[in-house]
């Protein structure tokens, strides 16, 4: 009898243990390896980049340049402090020798090359949504800016979430890394807004709340709720929250960092302006238009503000 | 007798200095507030919401030019670390760092006067707003800090 048990307590660790690993382990890794040679559109690289936002995290802070990708941006969560990495295209430092499928798989599936997976402040949950074809563009276009040498020091992430393998639980819980489907329905400058905002724009990594494990909570996707670097409180982009601006006010401050009361825009949106404002009119456009269609939903209500007001501000 | 008026009158003294704390943080947020009212006019202008009046823009370049002169006297040393009602507060930088604060302020004073002969009609109105804009996004950077 005694022996029973121990062999079944055996047999259910081993299950135990391997159906932790499986989903553990970086599967996701994709199959651009065996692509044809592709021709890479840096005009489109470029847009890419742009609305993507990589500049705000990965250039060099203090200085102005938008384009010296030597990272080193401390970026505080609750779950500790992540140093964001050198992706400037120096072969030691940067991703100067990475292939074009590891560049894809680190964005759209956030596995390194040597196969860990990303802490999920890269947003990949969000850039999993991409056309793998930006990304193979944005990979090209990167490859055109200056390399900048110097590695940046590791995260400052407490036990036990710098267990870089529990992550894939994390993936498994919150990822969903089905490609964009257009909205037939809908008119074309809607769905490009759609693309923009939840792939490459990655609006909803700030603008949601987050739970206990830092999950977006779905039901109040765009809804707002504390800013995730601890300070303040990121606004409701849901109409719940912008049902007084117009899509063109959305259009133009998303060009000038101004919103309609003539206020000026601070805090981390400053630097998603400076991507946003590079950006085409009618991509502008196509992402004002889609926020004006998200329904209303209410957010967390903000401490010490007036129910009324949690939306706003 | 005399030890309660002492104390009355230091207690009076205190509530006064309270009071004219936020006299001038409000002093100050009325420049702000005019200034946004004014800009989002333009703006109104350059979205194509309301047609091209240059007497809004003259009102506004007015509004600007009064809170560039008003400015190095608007932030006191007495009001700093006060926490301001509504969404910001001063920076205690503004105190720390007067003379980049001052050169904030004699920026911005210099793109008003520019865009004081530049406007002319709605092509120069947005050519010329941004780089306005700029300039109270520039400060508010280093110089507003939301309150949490």
């Amino acid at each position: 009898m005694l022996r029973r048990i121990i062999l079944g307590l055996l047999l259910a660790g081993v299950v135990a243990f391997g159906v932790y690993w499986s989903l553990t382990a970086t599967w996701l890794t994709s199959a651009v390896a065996t692509d044809a040679a592709y021709t890479p559109n840096l005009a489109n690289g470029q847009t890419t980049f742009n609305a993507g936002g990589c500049s705000s995290c990965h250039a060099v802070p203090g200085q102005p340049d938008r384009t010296r990708l030597g990272g080193g941006l401390a970026l505080p969560s609750p779950f500790g402090t992540f140093y964001v990495p050198n992706i400037s295209p120096d072969p030691v430092d940067g991703i100067g020798r990475w292939t074009e499928a590891q560049f894809v798989d680190a964005v759209m599936r956030g596995v390194s090359p040597s196969g860990f997976h990303y802490f999920p402040a890269l947003p990949y949950d969000s850039y999993a949504h991409a056309k793998r074809d930006d990304i193979r563009d944005l990979f090209a276009y990167l490859k055109t800016l200056p390399p900048v040498s110097g590695r940046v020091r590791d995260h400052d992430v407490p036990f036990p979430f710098n267990i870089r393998r529990n992550i894939g639980i994390w993936k498994w819980l919150f990822m969903d890394d089905k490609p964009f489907a257009p909205d037939a329905l809908r008119p074309a400058q809607w769905n490009r807004g759609a693309y923009l905002v939840n792939s490459l724009g990655h609006c909803a990594e700030c603008h949601s709340p987050r739970n206990f494990l830092g999950g977006i909570v779905a039901s109040q996707r765009f809804a707002g709720g504390p800013d995730p670097d601890g300070k303040g409180w990121v606004p409701n982009i849901t109409q719940k929250g912008l049902s007084d601006w117009s899509a063109k006010d959305i259009s133009y401050f998303l060009e000038t960092g101004q919103t309609p009361d003539g206020d000026t825009i601070g805090g981390s949106m400053t630097s998603v302006i400076g991507n946003m404002s590079q950006l085409s009119a009618d991509d502008r456009d196509a992402i004002a238009e889609y926020l004006k269609s998200l329904p209303p939903v209410d957010g967390p209500s903000r401490p010490g503000k007036a129910a009324s007001d949690s939306g706003k501000s | 007798m005399m030890r309660a008026v002492v104390v009355a009158a230091t207690l009076l003294l205190g509530v006064g200095a309270v009071v004219a704390q936020q006299d001038a943080v409000k002093h100050a947020q009325g420049f702000m507030k005019g200034n946004g009212k004014n800009a989002g006019a333009l703006a109104a202008m350059i979205k194509g919401d309301k047609p091209y009046d240059q007497a809004t823009v003259d009102t506004a370049i007015a509004q600007f030019e009064d809170t560039a002169k008003n400015l190095p006297t608007l932030f006191p040393e007495s009001i700093k670390g006060v926490k301001a009602e509504g969404d910001y507060s001063p920076s205690p930088k503004i105190w720390e760092d007067q003379a980049g604060f001052s050169e904030h302020i004699a920026s911005f004073a210099k793109a008003v006067a520019d865009a004081k002969v530049a406007i002319k009609d709605i092509d120069s109105l947005k050519a010329t707003l941004p780089v306005i804009g700029k300039q109270c996004g520039g400060c508010h950077e280093t110089y507003r800090v939301k309150n949490s």
